[in-house]
């Protein structure tokens, strides 16, 4: 009572309110001075000079008789909210099994729209963990055919010195190599080692934990020193700050240890060690590219001003050195782009949207629960109307009645999405996320989740809202409720086709990306061989010094594996099919051919390979012949090419007898060696998803035998991984003195997993939140149904009476679910047909547009939507006639 | 006229007009002419309450919740604003009472020397 009173007194302007008052005040005091005997004309004119000096008061009370409706405005309005919570908490506990699967459906949209935000957080939102990562940038060697090519270190050396516009620039060799660091106690172990230049760890800006970071004089004096990852150095060395200055043995060398750097560093390669790659002045360091290259900008200066500075540098370079750097300028790349990469950018994005399609299924599906009982609630709310309630008020109710439903479902999903990331980074591809980049559970996941907790409970409340404020009072009381409100379920069937058209949607994005996993898969490897087992095996350097005490030691190796029990064929190769190339690249040029400019050399894959490893990896030659014994230092220098090399040099003719002139480098000074082409060998694969075919030289063992090779053995039957063991021990009767180092035990078939992996992550993912859709929608097109007969239930007895047959009562129901599900596939597919397109970056050996997908989808559809429509038809024909009589 | 006391701007003094305005209400609710006429009478006249603080500390205190006020008709039938304390007001009124016991304890001390 005394609440509406007030709320009267609200609607007086305060002004007005003021006024009255002291208009009352005044006129109290001249009737008391009149009945004191004053003469009335002289009272009156007394209180209006009186009310007009009261003019600076009456500002004073108008302001805080503002600001005091202002406060009591909002106390009402929260009290109001107390009483809408509670009262929708107690509406909510009536109907358990509703709110449970609300609340259910929301937790799961939530928690994993909050552990995909994570991903996205980690990887595209936040920025790198270095001091002011505005200010780091990626360096590439830029040319007409590339702008993102690898640096030559001297190049890197000369940008460092002659610019005007960093603080530090520092390279890295991508690749993590390994190294034998010697133990106290007589075991040798392989430790992750990565070659950097000095400049790495302070362009960087990092502050080492423990001694320094490389300087310029480490350089200068050629010093043999590394610096140890802070992981390496807790877990080896016990976190001992004494470690500083101490010497590794390292491949048998001496190495000092300088410093320890923290996790970040990691950013450019997962490694326990790094060394300082000695560049010195050999030109060959001037055309061999190979560094990754990272520059920090001085404070202020902008990465258009630092691209102009670096571009004059290289030109300057391409003068002076014209027949390496030609044509070669310089791209910058802000550093989160480069490491974040476009894979792993159009990854996250993708997830993003997959999430945020099944949280709007989860929204909808709530919001049909919500407008079903809205229905069902119609009576209540008509009479709470009539009784004065608001529309506005009504309104409010309901939508306080979803935010208490999305906010429990948020909390839940808090904590579905933390477990989640507790057991996603075991997932997730080695090689998809980088060192530094790791999803991690914090307050941002934690404001994202409310967000999307309040988001979702106005959106999915404002259709309930909708339906109920539009109905009329009079009517629906009058009604006995089982009338369907015919905007109510219009909308919800709409809202269920959209559902359906989402999931669709994201069933042929997971159709797709499953048909690319299958075609990486089971693309054509080149090798034959079921199950070989490979291994790296890498004598220490100065071991084995000549080319025949090398060849000879592998010899001996090779007969010692091949005398193991179960062993079939041993070979030796320094490339593995879809995986890694311990050699890389080399240049050529066919001899006799038109030559070519040395920038524009072609380059393939150059590969070390053994008589035996054809044979062990069962790769047919398909012309001409393989390696033999008698391809020796002494014999004529020979090589074997792949298919696409002989189809893109020799269209119309065969290559055999055909000579190559391959150098180490495009340097004009690089070593040239003639090898005549003995032999093609089939194709096979550097990655199951190249796109270019990959070019490749093979030369005999015999010739050039290396350090970083191979070994793959193949079983007699079965799998090759059981053989592991005994052939580790076999290497070890060889290497009595434990100077090699056996690395990377793995069969093919791993490689091939590993090299696959990111699309085996991408389609398990997306397939897994599709079918969740597929499943929300069915329950959903299951819902309006079953609500649907219900609600017909005497239309239905009714038929019944008047001879309808039990098919006639299907087709009933059919029709009602098939609109609705059909509009939602033509949309959906609709919708595939356009997103195909943005996913055609992650696709492989099928088209955007698969028609195969298509089918596979409306298939998944048609089977699903059977199972939804069967339980509510069974109802409809289990209708009894004499429900139509009885009132 | 007025003591000058009262007209102080000073945050106590202040205080004590709260007091006198609380103290007034608590006997019932009132309007505010009744409510200044009403100090004056008890003070002896020795207070003096103008409408220039008389109705903005009545706005500030109905703000902070010490009063809450309602339209009703005054004796002579006129419609007028009238002020009621609420629970709030009623805590405040205890503790102005109390600070304002020592204040003026105080001040005797220093101004009646035993």
């Amino acid at each position: 009572m005394k609440r509406s009173l007030r709320s009267w007194l609200w609607r007086i302007p305060v002004e007005r309110e003021v006024d009255e008052e002291l208009a009352f005040h005044v006129e109290m005091r001249t009737r008391e001075l009149t009945a004191a005997g004053m003469d009335p004309e002289r009272a009156r004119a007394l209180a209006t000079r009186r009310l007009a000096a009261l003019r600076a008061v009456r500002e004073t009370c108008v302001d805080i008789g503002t600001k005091r409706d202002r406060r009591i405005r909002l106390m009402q309005w929260l009290e109001e909210f107390r009483q809408d919570v509670r009262f929708a908490v107690r509406q909510l506990a009536a109907a358990p099994a509703f709110s449970l699967v609300a609340v259910l459906t929301l937790a799961l949209g939530i928690g994993a729209n909050s552990a995909i935000f994570a991903l996205v957080d980690a990887t595209l939102l936040r920025p790198l963990p270095f001091p002011d990562p505005d200010r780091l940038v990626q360096l590439w060697e830029r040319t007409d055919s590339t702008s993102r090519g690898s640096v030559a270190p001297l190049n890197a050396a000369d940008w460092d010195a002659r610019n005007h516009t960093f603080d530090r620039i520092g390279g890295y060799i991508p690749s993590v190599g390994g190294m034998v660091m010697a133990g106290a106690d007589g075991n040798a172990e392989t430790v992750p080692r990565q070659w950097v230049t000095h400049g790495i760890f302070d362009a960087l800006g990092l502050t080492p934990v423990a001694g320094r970071t490389f300087q310029p004089r480490d350089r200068d004096e050629r010093a043999n020193v590394v610096v140890l990852s802070e992981e390496f150095w807790r877990a080896r060395f016990g976190g001992d700050p004494a470690i500083i200055g101490q010497v590794l043995r390292l491949d048998g060398d001496p190495y000092t240890v300088v410093g320890v750097m923290p996790r970040e560093a990691e950013i450019i390669g997962r490694s326990s060690i790094w060394a300082l790659f000695p560049v010195g002045n050999d030109p060959y360091l001037r055309s061999a590219r190979f560094l990754h290259v990272i520059g920090r900008l001085a404070p202020g200066v902008t990465r258009d001003a630092a691209a102009t500075d670096l571009a004059s540098i290289a030109a300057a370079m391409a003068a002076e050195h014209p027949d390496t750097n030609a044509g070669r300028s310089v791209s910058l790349e802000p550093l989160h782009e480069a490491v974040v990469g476009r894979d792993l950018r159009v990854t996250s994005l993708l997830f993003l949207g997959v999430v945020g399609f099944v949280l709007l299924i989860c929204c909808a599906n709530v919001a049909n629960l919500l407008m079903a009982r809205a229905t069902a609630r119609a009576r209540e709310l008509a009479i709470r109307s009539a009784l004065g309630a608001g529309r506005f008020r009504v309104a409010r109710q309901l939508l306080t009645e979803s935010l208490v439903l999305s906010v429990a479902g948020g909390l839940l999903g808090l904590g579905a999405g933390a477990t989640i990331l507790a057991t996603a980074p075991s997932l997730l591809p080695p090689e998809l996320l980088p060192a530094t980049m790791t999803p991690a559970f914090d307050a941002r996941v934690v404001v994202f989740c409310a967000m999307a907790a309040v988001v979702v409970g106005v959106v999915f409340g404002l259709a309930p809202v909708w339906q109920s404020t539009t109905t009329r009072s009079a009517r629906t009381m009058a009604s006995d409720g089982r009338g369907t409100t015919g905007r109510g379920s219009r909308l919800r069937g709409l809202l269920v086709a959209g559902e359906v058209a989402t999931a669709v949607l994201l069933l042929f994005g997971a159709g797709l990306l499953l048909r690319t996993l299958v075609a990486v898969d089971t693309v054509d490897r080149g090798y034959r061989a079921g199950s070989v087992l490979t291994m790296m095996v890498d004598p220490l350097g100065g071991r084995y010094p000549t080319v025949a005490s090398l060849v000879g030691f592998y010899d001996e190796l090779e007969t010692e594996i091949a005398a193991v029990p179960g062993v079939a064929r041993v070979g030796w190769a320094s490339t593995q099919p879809m995986g890694e190339s311990s050699l890389g690249d080399v240049t050529y040029d066919v001899v006799g051919a038109p030559v070519t400019d040395a920038s524009q050399r072609p380059a393939a894959d150059y590969q070390v390979a053994s008589a035996g490893y054809f044979d062990a990896v069962d790769l047919p030659i398909v012309e001409g012949r393989a390696f033999t014994d008698h391809d020796t230092e002494t014999s004529e220098a020979v090589c074997l090419v792949n298919e696409a090399l002989a189809r893109r040099h020799f269209p119309d003719r065969s290559p055999l007898g055909a000579q190559l002139a391959i150098r180490t480098s495009s340097a004009p000074d690089a070593p040239v060696t003639l090898r005549r082409i003995v032999g093609v060998a089939r194709q096979v694969k550097a990655r199951p998803d190249e796109l270019e075919p990959f070019m490749q030289i093979y030369v005999p063992l015999g010739q050039d035998p290396t350090d970083d090779i191979f070994v793959f053995v193949r079983p007699e039957s079965g799998d090759a991984g059981v053989l592991a063991g005994a052939v580790r021990a076999a290497i070890g009767r060889v290497d009595r003195d434990q100077l090699v180092s056996v690395r990377d035990v793995a069969t093919l078939g791993d490689v091939a997993t590993v090299a696959t992996s990111a699309h085996r992550f991408r389609a398990v993912l997306v397939a897994t939140f599709a079918v969740l859709a597929l499943l929300l929608a069915m329950v959903g097109v299951f819902g309006i149904l079953s609500y649907a007969v219900q609600q017909r239930l005497r239309e239905i007895a009714v038929r019944r009476a008047l001879g309808a047959t039990t098919r006639d009562v299907v087709v009933l129901v059919v029709r009602h679910a098939a609109g609705v599900i059909v509009a939602g596939v033509v949309v959906g597919l609709a919708g595939a047909a356009l997103a195909g397109r943005a996913l055609a970056a992650l696709l492989f050996g099928v088209r955007p547009l698969d028609p195969a997908t298509f089918a596979a989808v409306v298939a998944a559809l048609i089977v699903t939507s059977a199972l939804a429509v069967a339980g509510p038809a069974w109802r409809a024909t289990r209708v009894d006639p004499a429900t139509a009589f009885r009132l | 006229m007025a003591e000058m006391p009262v007209k102080t701007p000073n945050a106590l003094l202040h205080g004590a007009l709260d007091a006198l305005i609380l103290r007034t209400l608590a006997h019932g609710p009132s309007h505010g002419y009744a409510i200044a006429r009403s100090i004056e009478e008890k003070t002896g006249e020795a207070v003096v309450v103008e409408e220039g603080s008389l109705y903005p500390a009545l706005y500030r205190m109905e703000r902070k919740g010490w009063l809450e006020a309602e339209w009703g008709t005054s004796e002579l039938g006129r419609r007028a604003k009238i002020y009621r304390l609420t629970d709030a007001g009623r805590v405040r009124l205890a503790s102005e009472t109390d600070t304002w016991r020592r204040f003026a304890a105080g001040v005797a001390r220093v101004l009646f020397p035993q």
